[in-house]
């Protein structure tokens, strides 16, 4: 009997040991111990990883500004974009939260109150000098919390070889081009397949608001999250139609984008949505791919893309950091030093001289010209992360479910939020 | 200090009241067991401790702290309609995994318990799958039942098992019973390791009575055998249990692309909560949940089997 009881006692101690999820605490290299002379303040900046030279990129960035202004040091935290928003949870939820964040929402913090509203935090030229449409879409109730940092656009691209083998002359325009093209496409049995829709948990979002954009639909009415509109369900219901009728890849709703565009590298698939960095992944992977690039086919043929704005936010820790914030914000902003990150990472820049000054725009033509009629996520709305979620982990059951009731749930999840 | 202090205190009082002395007993091994305590305190009770108190609190998405909510999280639990099927899912998961574990490795035990050439090696490859990381091992799985790339996939469409690549990633139950399959490997060689150290505690003797009696191999094993192995055997089970119950790493691999909730158990759909429903609160709920269940179950095996009756 007694051996009993100290057995429950250990495998309960065990159970709960396993149970546990791990309570986050970060005392890494927190101690601003001002040793370094009176006077001196330190800046913790938490990133996420674009590519494997990010942290190399901000390393310089931070030497030149320390350089600069000796009586400030940054301490530089770089999370995969798998875990920086659990990173930064628990570092809110702890008190120690950063000073300076890149991110992609910036909303949930405004709303929590921790942010410096974004005037605050850059000076009046650097303020005035980010694109309108990117302002717009980084404010909160009229006020600007964060500052739009680099941007993205989609693009379909296509093999040529597979679309002249299959007689097709002109990339698809429209859903029902999209549609003919990659059921002629399947249909050659050559084992390639059309239209690679992504639909698993990466960033089925994405492919999701780009049909639905793409038939007028939106995800927002301004005030609440709406998922559940005749827009979307009649976009939603035209994915479903390429699934059934077998102009995309099989089982859609378990892939996911990054594997996805290598087997489009590859030649697997003929037609897939893609991003400014695709560009260079072509070259470097498969550069006798014979491709090219054009708007994403729309309901009715209209040019609409889905835009990506990250941010950089900072925090409302202690206000005697404000100073340093700024100066920090503007040294990254000034020209040289910003186009430098943008380019090398290669993304497309928000800012006015950015927009003048960067090295790709050749390179990135086709994307730029699409900037115009780009519409972005709701991200400012504070349900939009958990719609966000639920878009990720729901809306592949198109597959197998009908559509209406896959975007009941999402909607449930969007209301619950 | 405390035992210079004890100590006399001990001896004043009278020696048949057993209760006292046991408890002065405890307070003098206090010294040594307090590292342990704080230990166990420290990493366990906290943070479980902190969890249930999370269950109980209104969380914003970011993890600021709205005061308390009663019972809302656990009460949004029972509203979740895809529940039952993850509360299946996850006895499916822990009663298959464990039971086909625990008869893969009674075999494997006994194979190895015998003498022959070259056991060494034998015992070596068996241990491999617990020194290689589980997140490897699911994923070299993962790239080799990729539809597009996947040299599994590839091999069963040669050798004419397959007419095209099949999605076994890509589709709930095939995942799932595939994360199963992987489960199963990564927990052989614990459970074949503790079971063969409880074989090489059974004497020789013991058997070859047995044999006098005139029992058979397989009376033997049923008779014999396996009632000493009861220990050996609870130890692999329970450990077993609370492990496959808790695992995340392989579910998250296999399954973690795939749309739905039909091929999550309790664990995964934790991290569902936090990370795509940015639910805190809610999570901690089942997590405490979760844990009630372990517990459960595991008195009730005890309860049941009675794993370490002596007789």
């Amino acid at each position: 009997m007694r051996r009993l009881v100290s057995l429950t006692a250990a495998t309960m101690a065990a159970g709960l040991a396993l149970t546990a999820c791990g309570f986050g605490g970060d005392d890494g290299g927190s101690g601003d111990g001002g040793s370094d002379g009176g006077g001196s303040t330190s800046l913790d900046l938490l990133v996420p990883q674009y590519s494997d030279g990010t942290t190399a990129l901000w390393d310089e960035i931070i030497a030149s500004f320390e350089e600069a202004n000796p009586d400030i040091t940054v301490n530089l935290e770089v999370q995969s974009w798998d875990n920086i928003n659990d990173v930064i949870r628990t570092k809110v939820q702890a008190g120690e939260a950063p000073d300076i964040l890149n991110i992609d929402a910036f909303s949930g913090f405004a709303k929590d109150d921790l942010l410096y509203p974004a005037d605050e935090v850059v000076s009046e030229d650097t303020f005035g000098d980010f694109q309108e449409s990117f302002v717009d879409n980084a404010s909160l109730d009229g006020t600007v919390y964060g500052l739009p940092m680099i941007a993205s656009a989609r693009a379909l691209f296509y093999n040529e070889d597979v679309l002249a083998q299959a007689g097709i002359t002109e990339p698809p325009a429209t859903w029902e081009d999209l549609l003919a093209a990659g059921s002629a496409i399947s249909a050659l049995g050559t084992g390639v397949y059309g239209y690679g829709m992504p639909l698993g948990s990466e960033e089925a979002q994405a492919e999701t608001s780009i049909w639905t954009f793409g038939g007028g639909g939106s995800w927002t009415d301004g005030d609440a999250i709406t998922v559940e509109t005749p827009e979307n369900l009649a976009a939603v219901e035209f994915m479903k139609r390429m699934i059934d009728e077998g102009a995309t890849q099989p089982d859609p709703g378990a892939t996911d984008r990054t594997p996805m565009l290598d087997v489009f590298i590859q030649g697997s698939i003929a037609m897939a949505v893609g991003l400014p960095p695709t560009i260079g992944q072509i070259e470097e992977r498969n550069p006798a791919l014979n491709y090219g690039i054009a708007p994403v086919p729309t309901q009715d043929g209209s040019p609409v893309t889905l835009g990506v704005a990250d941010h950089l936010m900072a925090f409302r820790n202690d206000d005697d950091k404000q100073d340093a914030i700024r100066a920090f914000l503007d040294h990254f902003f000034s020209t040289e030093v910003y186009l430098s990150f943008v380019d090398t990472e290669g993304f497309l820049p928000t800012t006015k001289s950015g927009a003048e000054g960067t090295a790709n725009a050749e390179r990135f033509a086709d994307f730029l010209a699409l900037l115009p009629d780009a519409q972005f996520y709701p991200s400012t709305n504070e349900a939009w992360a958990a719609t966000q979620g639920a878009l990720q982990n729901l809306l592949g059951q198109i597959q197998t479910q009908d559509a209406v009731s896959v975007l009941q749930q999402i909607q449930a999840s969007a209301d619950n939020a | 200090m405390t035992t210079t202090a004890t100590r006399p205190a001990a001896r004043s009082t009278d020696r048949p009241r057993g209760g006292r002395s046991r408890w002065a007993a405890t307070v003098r091994a206090l010294p040594w067991l307090g590292p342990t305590l704080l230990l166990m305190a420290g990493v366990v009770f906290f943070p479980a401790g902190y969890m249930a108190w999370t269950s109980f609190r209104d969380l914003s998405q970011f993890g600021v702290d709205n005061g308390p909510a009663g019972l809302d999280n656990y009460a949004r639990l029972l509203e979740f309609t895809a529940l039952p099927r993850v509360l299946l899912n996850t006895v499916v998961w822990v009663v298959g995994v464990v039971v086909v574990t625990v008869l893969l490795s009674l075999g494997l035990a006994q194979f190895l318990d015998k003498a022959f050439p070259g056991r060494r090696f034998v015992r070596l490859t068996i241990i491999v799958p617990w020194a290689a990381s589980v997140v490897m091992t699911t994923t070299v799985v993962y790239y080799g039942l990729d539809p597009f790339y996947g040299i599994i996939n590839a091999f069963l469409v040669d050798v004419g098992l397959l007419d095209q690549p099949y999605g076994f990633t890509r589709n709930a139950v095939p995942a799932f019973f595939t994360a199963m399959g992987i489960a199963v490997f990564v927990s052989l060689p614990f459970t074949t390791y503790t079971l063969l150290a409880g074989l090489q505690t059974i004497p020789d003797d013991v058997r070859e009575a047995a044999q006098m009696d005139g029992a058979g191999p397989w009376a033997t094993y049923r008779r014999i055998i396996l009632p000493l192995l009861r220990p050996a055997l609870a130890v692999a089970t329970i450990i077993n249990i609370i492990n496959v119950f808790n695992s995340l790493p392989i579910l998250q691999v296999i399954t973690g692309s795939i749309p739905g909730y039909n091929a999550d158990t309790t664990t995964t759909l934790i991290f569902k909560f936090i990370r795509a429903d940015r639910q805190i609160d809610t999570a901690s709920a089942l997590s405490i949940v979760n844990f009630l269940i372990v517990l459960a179950v595991i008195l009730v095996y005890l309860k049941v089997v009675k794993p370490m009756r002596e007789d």
